[in-house]
């Protein structure tokens, strides 16, 4: 059948994966295409020429999501706008001082912190001044303004950020400020601190602000050059989304517009995550955590009830970034992840790692480091033949010459046991990794479902799955490609913030409904000019809550509360008691006695999109049998002391409702699926592979 | 037992997230500012002697419980710790707190009823009695003065919580209800610190757990041993001055250190620093402790491990009712500033044995408190209270970070938009201060301005340093900006006050102060001509110094 169809695009670090779906029957197609870091686009319209090169017609593309990592990568790289700032008079220590406490080595006194995005070269003072309920202490010194104006664009600076004190109270300043600038210089890239974190605490508030500053042209810029590719291919949908950090998608409209642009800093693993939400919704629903083990770092993703679990502040590359994000945790343990013996003679794994370039050393380019990737060929969980389907041969010598020379000998173990411990430390750190993560949120993950993704994820889920104690993992069938199918399993979700201290006791509710539907309705103008349609939008209210004199807030969801008409007395004291309940379950206690303030109001807007839809393998059969996918046996090392005779399968012969027992390991051309003993595996459906173990 | 390496490190990284986990749950659910904002307190894992296996972020807490744990089991005997208790202790000399505000507990952890170790924490209390309200003080002359002294005490026995135990504590706080959040917090975070490492127990052996310990502690020992015995041999002294003790204002506070590196010896010698003070100022020797580990760490090896096993590779030497060995009842209040001070006499010695690492003097950190004599904002905290750092001095080869907290000081800064949401006051200003960076061939950092306008009658507690000494410079470098401290500003009674005092206000004065700025090193004519025009267009250096002072 020709379609239609609908495209998932998601660009990586070496690689861009495509996923094609074809509406009419569900089916998918895949492709894999080298990343173009200098221009992305060129990537992504190449993986979008080989399907129209196999007779795809691009007219029959009706949708078109996006996840990229560009803005990430202009960051990390030092490749964005150069930045201008106007700021408060008499404020420039906030861009100095920062938090005051220093990130990193605490012992370094050579510390430094990364150079300012808007040099105090380029920061322009103003005097206007709010106090803390929005009332106007001092005009806005508009002269100020426009001579500030004028020398930032003499200046050749590209994008200005404008912070002032108390702008989420009142941003009647920034707002002018923003028509002085455009008058002056109307193709101005302008971020107004009000626009982008309109949130109490000023730093946090520059940090984004110059970040959404640094990366808008970069990312107009991209989506400008990606859409007119586009439209040359022969792609005539304007139906092209963005991911963004929060699991939704935005419409390029959207990220053209500006203010945005700091929504994309985490869009990287949220497309993963995402999928994993909508794909295992079942399993979602129980409690997933998911591990996306790739080249040279493992995310952590927790999903409860259905949905990835936020968090509302970050950072990237040492700069805070408080914009709502599914909640990761990256470590360093990826495959290239490499393995030395440290200062105090034990043995440590990461943070560097081999990259793509030596590489593992089984590669075979002259990487001397051993590696995670070394570590699991050595003791033969990874065929060397088979490796990207037999893309590249590994070099099972060079894996064990590396760990005998540099872990081994220093340590006086052999290389199998060097390898065995790598893999152990490498284990437990992601274990470690995922019970504090979770302990931290009040998650306890024993009765979840373990998913991995990317390369590796499958070669270590079922050793961490154990020491978390728990017993049922989930391997998606195309694990190398599930970000770019997560891309076709989103909504349009836009979030909207706005700080107000105030003890709970002295918001009056309708004042509480005011904010919150003038929030909704900045909702509705925005997703007008996107062209989506603001009647089929559904919102959802929050309250950032704390006991007085906390220092961090508490999302409180008010679904269900509160009447047609709008908040009331009631509405506000359940909020309260739900407030207590989440605070009990995250800290352990509650303080039902001690008041409550609103620090801020959320409203998260979604507008759903049609979604990928997985089929049920049609002729499962009762009592399949597997045999045909047998490839064979390979000597494991499971423990450093003895090998088993293992069998090998091969996934894509796998039929559903296949059963196998470990130990055995299922090779498929993205991934390799570790099953030891106590671990059976079995084909469900969906052509999930369903790990499982008595516990 | 010889444990092997990968075992050693699977423990030491659960530890560690242990750790981690201890600090996230406290100070999350601890109520009071200094907690929530400011991050004030650790929390840790130590082997059955007490002595600490991965340090808490607030590292320079680390020395102390060693002190606290050998204290307790002198007055319980290692038979009368049982299981469930919780200990705690306030005090200076007893349990080597840094000072009083600051309360410690510990438990100890038992499994299969052998103690292997106690988890413990430490934070700042809002306030626990004493002088003045938030109990810290610029002029105590005796602990008495500084609140609430517990010796160490049992608060929970075998599981049972002392409820007297804790209405005494409470009685004897201005804020009862932040301290009642606080302790329960804490007691919590230390409690789940004893059910991990029992479960780990369980999981790895208890020899195991106990042989990683004492592995993991050798590790560090072995690492800070092979540092130190790479150094030349010799022996160097230092020495340098606070402005005063907060009591005889007319007098600076002298410390000294000689430094004998001899093969694999090395020895800190503090005994020509000078008498105990009469002001708060004083400090004991889990506070040295913590600048001298500091201190190695940060000049010969920064990412060197940081346990307790380093004391196995260093020695001390005081005298007697010294400012670096004070006996009780000598104040102790404002031990910060001392420490920071004695911290940069140390690192001017360790520069001579390692002078890649050489750094001039940085600028010290201090608390500002303000009592709101009408209860503040209604449904808001009455007690104001901010920490503020300074800028580091410029160092061989690296200028000094501007505006940051320094050495073994690292809290965040209260946002200006949280205090004046929060607090009956603004702060119309919060500005850099041009040239106080020490001039250098590496140039001190730049302090900041911050100025606040009273909107009710409060009282101003500032206890800070650097007025009168402002940092050193180092090689030729000139010392950085003194600190101010100035009250009723823009008035006729505007007045420049030491860097330390209590001071009451009227509704609508402005009072301002100025962090010190860092010292320089080396000489400023031979800064890089590129750098200094750099800071004339920042901002850091005016065009008048730059001709003057570096001659460009």
């Amino acid at each position: 059948m020709s379609g239609p169809y609908r495209l998932g695009v998601d660009v990586g670090g070496t690689h861009t994966d495509l996923v094609l779906l074809n509406v009419a029957d569900g089916s998918i197609e895949i492709e894999k295409v080298s990343s173009t870091p200098a221009n992305p686009a060129l990537g992504v319209l190449e993986g979008l020429n080989r399907f129209i090169a196999q007779g795809k017609e691009p007219a029959t593309i009706e949708f078109f999501a996006h996840g990229t990592t560009i803005t990430t990568n202009a960051l990390l790289e030092g490749r964005g706008a150069n930045v201008g700032m106007i700021i408060t008079k008499g404020y420039r220590a906030i861009q100095e001082i920062q938090q005051q406490a220093r990130d990193g080595n605490p012992f370094d006194y050579f510390f430094q912190r990364p150079p300012h995005l808007a040099p105090q070269s380029l920061t322009f003072e103003a005097s206007g001044r709010f106090d803390y309920e929005g009332n106007e202490l001092e005009p806005l010194d508009e002269d100020a303004v426009r001579l500030a104006a004028k020398a930032l664009k003499d200046k050749g600076v590209a994008s200005i950020a404008v912070v002032y004190l108390f702008s989420y109270m009142n941003s009647a300043h920034e707002q002018r400020t923003r028509d002085i600038i455009v008058e002056e210089w109307p193709d101005a890239h302008v971020s107004l601190s009000s626009d982008v974190l309109p949130r109490i605490r000023e730093w946090p508030r520059m940090s984004t602000t110059l970040l959404n500053a640094y990366l808008e042209p970069v990312l107009v810029n991209y989506i400008g050059d990606l859409s007119d590719g586009l439209d040359e291919g022969g792609v005539e949908t304007q139906q092209r989304f963005l991911m963004q950090s929060n699991g939704g998608v935005m419409p390029f409209k959207a990220a053209i517009a500006g203010a945005k642009t700091v929504h994309t800093l985490f869009s990287g693993p949220a497309a993963g995550a995402q999928a994993a939400a909508y794909l295992a919704a079942e399993d979602a629903k129980k409690g997933l955590v998911t591990l996306d083990m790739g080249g040279t770092s493992c995310d952590i993703a927790f999903i409860e009830g259905g949905t990835p679990l936020e968090v509302t502040e970050g950072e990237v590359a040492r700069r805070r970034l408080d914009v709502p994000a599914l909640d990761l945790t990256t470590i360093s343990a990826g495959g290239g992840s490499i393995a030395w013996v440290d200062g105090g003679g034990l043995l440590a794994v990461g943070p560097q790692s081999a990259g793509a370039d030596p590489g593992p050393a089984c590669y075979g380019k002259d990487g001397e480091n051993p590696t995670v990737t070394d570590a699991d060929i050595a003791c033969g969980f990874l065929n060397p033949h088979y490796f990207l389907g037999g893309v590249q041969s590994l070099d099972v010598d060079a894996s064990l010459k590396a760990l005998e020379k540099k872990v081994g000998k220093p340590l006086g173990m052999t290389a199998l046991e060097a390898a065995a411990g790598i893999r152990r430390i490498v284990d437990m750190r992601m274990a470690d990794e995922v019970r504090v993560f979770g302990a931290k949120r009040g998650v306890d993950p024993q009765e979840f479902t373990l998913l991995p993704f990317g390369g590796a994820g499958a070669v270590h889920a079922a050793p961490v799955a154990e020491e978390l104690a728990m017993a049922r993992i989930l391997v998606p069938p195309r694990p190398g490609a599930f970000s770019a199918l997560g891309l076709l399993c989103t909504d349009v979700v836009h979030d909207y913030i706005r700080s107000e201290l105030r003890p709970l006791e002295q918001v009056p509710p309708d004042h509480a409904e005011e904010i919150f539907r003038e929030l909704e309705d900045r909702g509705r103008t925005e997703l007008k000019s996107e062209g989506m349609n603001p009647a089929a939008a559904v919102f959802a209210r929050e309250f950032d809550m704390r006991y007085t004199g906390q220092g961090y807030e508490l999302r409180v969801s008010l679904e269900g509360i509160g009447s047609a008409e709008g908040l009331d007395d009631t509405a506000l004291s359940e909020a309260r008691g739900r407030f207590d309940g989440i605070h009990a379950r995250i800290h352990g206690h509650a303080a039902k006695e001690k008041p409550v303030e609103i620090v801020s109001y959320r409203v998260r807007v979604r507008v759903a999109v049609q979604k990928y839809e997985p089929a049920v393998e049609a002729n499962f059969l009762e009592t399949p049998s597997p045999a045909e996918a047998r490839k064979g046996t390979r000597d494991v090392w499971f423990t450093s002391n003895a090998s088993t005779e293992t069998a090998i399968w091969d996934r894509s012969s796998l039929p559903a409702g296949s059963v196998l027992l470990g130990p055995a390991i299922v090779e498929q051309f993205d991934s390799t699926i570790v099953v030891p003993a106590g671990w059976a595996a079995h084909v469900d459906g969906y052509m999930n592979l369903i790990l499982t173990r008595e516990v | 037992m010889k444990l092997d390496p990968v075992t050693i490190q699977i423990l030491k990284n659960k530890v560690a997230s242990l750790v981690d986990e201890m600090h996230y749950h406290f100070y999350r659910s601890g109520y009071s500012t200094i907690i929530r904002e400011s991050r004030d307190f650790s929390c840790v894992i130590l082997d059955r002697g007490g002595r600490l296996i991965v340090p808490p972020p607030m590292f320079f807490h680390a020395p102390f419980y060693k002190h606290f744990v050998d204290r307790t089991v002198e007055l319980y005997g290692e038979d009368g710790l049982k299981d469930g208790d919780v200990v705690v202790s306030n005090h200076p000399y007893e349990a080597g707190v840094p000072h009083v505000s600051d309360m410690a507990f510990i438990a100890p952890i038992f499994a299969d009823g052998k103690l292997i170790g106690f988890s413990g924490s430490c934070a700042h209390k809002a306030d626990i009695g004493g002088m003045n309200p938030g109990s810290t003080s610029a002029n105590s002359t005796e602990i008495f003065h500084e609140g609430l002294v517990l010796p160490p005490v049992k608060i929970s026995a075998e599981g049972i919580y002392d409820k007297d135990l804790e209405r005494l504590i409470l009685t004897n706080s201005r804020q009862p209800e932040l301290v009642r959040g606080d302790v329960r917090a804490q007691i919590a975070a230390t409690e789940m610190g004893v059910t991990r490492m029992q479960d780990h127990c369980e999981s790895f052996g208890i020899d195991t757990v106990i042989d990683a310990f004492e592995a993991i502690l050798k590790s560090a020992a072995d690492e800070m041993q092979a540092a130190i015995s790479a150094l030349p041999d010799g022996k160097t002294s230092a020495d340098g001055y606070m402005d005063d003790d907060g009591v005889e204002m007319d007098k600076g506070v002298y410390f000294s250190v000689t430094i004998i590196k001899k093969g694999d010896d090395i020895t800190f010698d503090f005994s020509k620093s000078q008498a105990q003070a009469k002001g708060p100022i004083n400090l004991r020797p889990s506070m040295v402790e913590a600048c001298v580990f500091y201190s190695l760490i940060g000049c010969l090896g920064h990412d060197m491990q940081f346990n307790d096993g380093m004391r196995d590779v260093v020695k001390f030497v005081y005298a007697p009712r010294t400012i670096t060995n004070a006996e009780s009842p000598a104040p102790v209040s404002s031990y910060q500033k001392a420490n920071l001070r004695l911290t940069d006499v140390i690192l001017e010695a360790l520069a001579t044995f390692n002078p890649a690492r050489a750094i001039a003097g940085s600028g010290s950190s201090g608390s500002l408190s303000i009592n709101w004599h009408e209860g503040g904002k209604p449904g808001h905290n009455s007690l104001q209270y901010e920490i503020l750092g300074s800028a580091y001095g410029g160092g061989n080869g690296n200028d000094g970070c501007n505006a940051t907290a320094t050495h073994l000081s690292n809290l965040h800064v209260t946002p200006v938009e949280i205090i004046e949401s929060e607090y009956p006051c603004r702060i119309t200003e919060f500005d850099m201060v041009p040239d106080s960076g020490g001039a250098g061939e590496y140039r001190g950092g730049v302090a900041f301005r911050r100025r606040y306008e009273v909107l009710q009658d409060c009282t101003v507690v500032r206890r800070y340093d650097r007025y009168k000494y402002p940092p050193p410079g180092s090689e030729g470098g000139q010392a950085g900006g003194a600190s101010k401290f100035v009250i009723k500003a823009g008035t006729p009674d505007e007045k420049l006050t030491p860097a330390a005092g209590k001071f009451d206000l009227d509704t609508g004065d402005v009072f301002y102060l100025e962090s010190a700025g860092g010292g320089g090193y080396g000489d400023p004519a031979a800064r890089d001509p590129c750098r200094l025009q750099h800071d004339i267009d920042q901002g850091y250096v005016t065009a008048e110094a730059a001709k003057e002072i570096y001659g460009g």
